[in-house]
């Protein structure tokens, strides 16, 4: 037991001492995840939107596969990115492999469909008055679209934090894309996968502690977001 | 050229999938009139309310306003009309945002917080204390006077309210009610208020329609008689057996209209009578056509013509009649006292 107390004693001091190398796979965890989740909240949310808020042919069809696509396997993820990007793939010729952005488009399809789910499930558990109302005081469907979506708020935050959980916390195609190149696509999850396979328990439970950190951080940001909206 | 009518409806129909939930053969509202509708649940009163706010469309039939057809939808006309639901939604904002809103989306920001302010005054609720209230620390009342403050600030030409007072408690009412009415005085605003509360429709209204299953039963109060009925030996008898083991007669029923149907009678071709020894149980000849049923007189309404509108429990139906208030005084009736209602047998209109 006295690795889990040397691992928060560790966990602390690599955050406090600056260790280059602790800082850049933290620095790494951070811009990827944030790419991300920025790119998955821009293409889901007007995609969950549409599937939550509209209706057209084939609509219930798509919010089944996105809902299916909620289990995808991060290591299904990262084999097909990975077909797709090496240098043998259709995509080969922009050199991806092993880079960051390699590890953002991975990221992106695993949690996409998180951020496009619970989106349309938001707008679908709206109040059946919400529509009516803003018509009665004069809304065009422009401004019913975006006040529900304002109302969704909540539900939209907490889909925007479930998905940044499912990017900051996998390592497969981090892994599998980024290849664990340290100083340039080692993350926080892939190093802590490199200190435990070298029987470094301490190190790679200090990580865990600091990618924990981070997400209560965000979590703890995107509450108060909460709470102001 | 004389100004057109707000509204007319002409043998509209509206219908959900094959269910017709509304057929008007002749609805006119003129501008700046009061009009009530009355009708239990399911009468078609809350889909009127839409086609009126421009909400959803009419299968069949002419709408027009101000004597132009009418296309729902419109931008323009339906910011000219507004609506409040029966149980009216708030948005996740604060009092003063929800009041705002309707001005917002217009672009009409210009002395916004006077005018927000105006309109909680109009119902009753303190600005200071109320414009930073979520909406969700707000009583079932004080929301639906923060739902009505919302139309209210946008001054609507026509004010459309769905069962107002349904759940809200006497004093929010009250307040409810003064400030829908002042509209009217103020900027000559048109009302049409739907509710099951007939005694507070007359009070308010110039005048009232009762809806019966989607139809138009007519003008002022009526009585409504619902099927099933039976069929009499004689063409065109119906009988209904009432719970108090009364029967009712009518005898003017056409061969087409189905034993489900129900009749539709006049207040004004009803009377009462006190109920006293000599009254007849049996028919007597020469009034085989008359129903005489005892009941109990339970509630009196003054109307604003001067004449009185008497509802008398009969049998588990509320059946109404109207007398002349001189005449009301001069037989002494008050609530509570066993009477006869008397009606011929041949005035029914069948829906």
């Amino acid at each position: 037991m006295d690795f889990l107390l040397e691992g928060l004693v560790q966990a602390f001091h690599l955050l406090l001492s600056g260790q280059e190398e602790t800082y850049s796979a933290v620095w790494t965890t951070l811009r990827v995840s944030t790419g991300s989740i920025l790119t998955c909240l821009i293409l889901g949310l007007p995609a969950g939107f549409l599937l939550g808020f509209t209706d057209f042919p084939g609509r219930k069809l798509l919010r089944t596969v996105s809902d299916t696509l909620l289990a995808l396997p991060t290591v299904v993820v990262g084999l097909t990115v990975y077909a797709f990007i090496t240098r043998r793939g259709p995509l080969g010729e922009f050199g991806l492999l092993f880079t960051q952005p390699a590890i953002v488009i991975g990221q992106t399809i695993l949690a996409l469909p998180i951020v496009v789910s619970l989106t349309a499930a938001a707008l679908e558990g709206l109040d059946a008055r919400l529509g009516l109302t803003l018509r009665t005081l004069g809304a065009d469907g422009r401004q019913v679209a975006l006040t529900s979506l304002r109302e969704a708020g909540f539900a939209l935050v907490a889909a925007a934090a479930t998905a940044y959980g499912r990017v900051i916390s996998e390592v497969g195609v981090a892994m599998m894309l980024g290849g664990n190149i340290k100083y340039h696509t080692r993350t926080i999850t892939t190093a802590m996968a490199l200190e435990t396979n070298k029987g470094e328990f301490a190190l790679g439970l200090a990580l865990g502690i600091v990618l924990l950190l981070i997400a209560f951080s965000v979590n703890g940001l995107l509450a108060l977001l909460k709470r102001k909206a | 050229m004389p100004t057109p009518p707000l509204y007319q409806l002409r043998r509209l129909i509206h219908r959900y999938g094959d269910y017709t939930a509304l057929s008007v053969d002749r609805l006119t509202i003129e501008s700046g009139s009061i009009v009530g509708v009355a009708g239990p649940n399911g009468s078609g009163k809350s889909t009127l309310l839409k086609i009126l706010a421009f909400l959803e469309t009419a299968a069949e039939g002419e709408f027009l306003y101000r004597g132009r057809p009418a296309a729902t939808g419109d931008p323009t006309l339906r910011r000219q009309v507004t609506l409040l639901l029966q149980d009216p939604y708030l948005l996740k904002r604060s009092v003063f945002e929800n009041v705002a809103y309707g001005l917002r989306i217009r672009g009409e920001t210009a002395d916004l917080k006077d005018r927000v302010h105006r309109a909680l005054t109009r119902v009753g609720l303190e600005p200071r204390a109320f414009a930073h209230r979520r909406w969700n620390a707000l009583s079932g009342g004080e929301a639906q006077r923060v739902a009505l403050a919302s139309r209210l600030v946008l001054r609507p030409e026509v004010l459309l309210l769905d069962e107002p007072l349904a759940s809200v408690d006497a004093a929010s009412a009250a307040l409810i009610t003064e400030a829908a009415l002042r509209v009217r005085q103020e900027w000559g605003a048109t009302l049409v208020l739907v509710s099951h509360d007939l005694a507070w429709l007359n009070a308010v209204s110039d005048t009232v329609w009762t809806l019966f299953r989607g139809r138009m039963a007519g003008q002022g109060a009526k009585n409504v008689v619902p099927g099933p009925w039976q069929a009499g030996p004689e063409p065109g008898r119906r009988f209904k057996r009432l719970d108090d083991g009364q029967t009712l007669v009518a005898t003017n029923a056409p061969a087409e209209i189905d034993l489900n149907a129900a009749a539709v009678f006049d207040p004004s071709e009803a009377t009462v009578e006190a109920e006293s020894a000599e009254v007849r149980d049996a028919e007597p000849d020469g009034e085989k056509n008359l129903n005489r049923l005892r009941g109990l007189l339970a509630q009196m309404l003054y109307e604003k013509s001067g004449t009185v509108l008497l509802y008398v429990q009969v049998g588990g139906l509320s059946l109404a009649c109207r007398m002349e208030a001189d005449d009301l005084r001069t037989r002494a009736l008050l609530p509570g006292q066993p009477v006869r209602l008397i009606f011929p047998a041949d005035r029914f209109e069948w829906m």
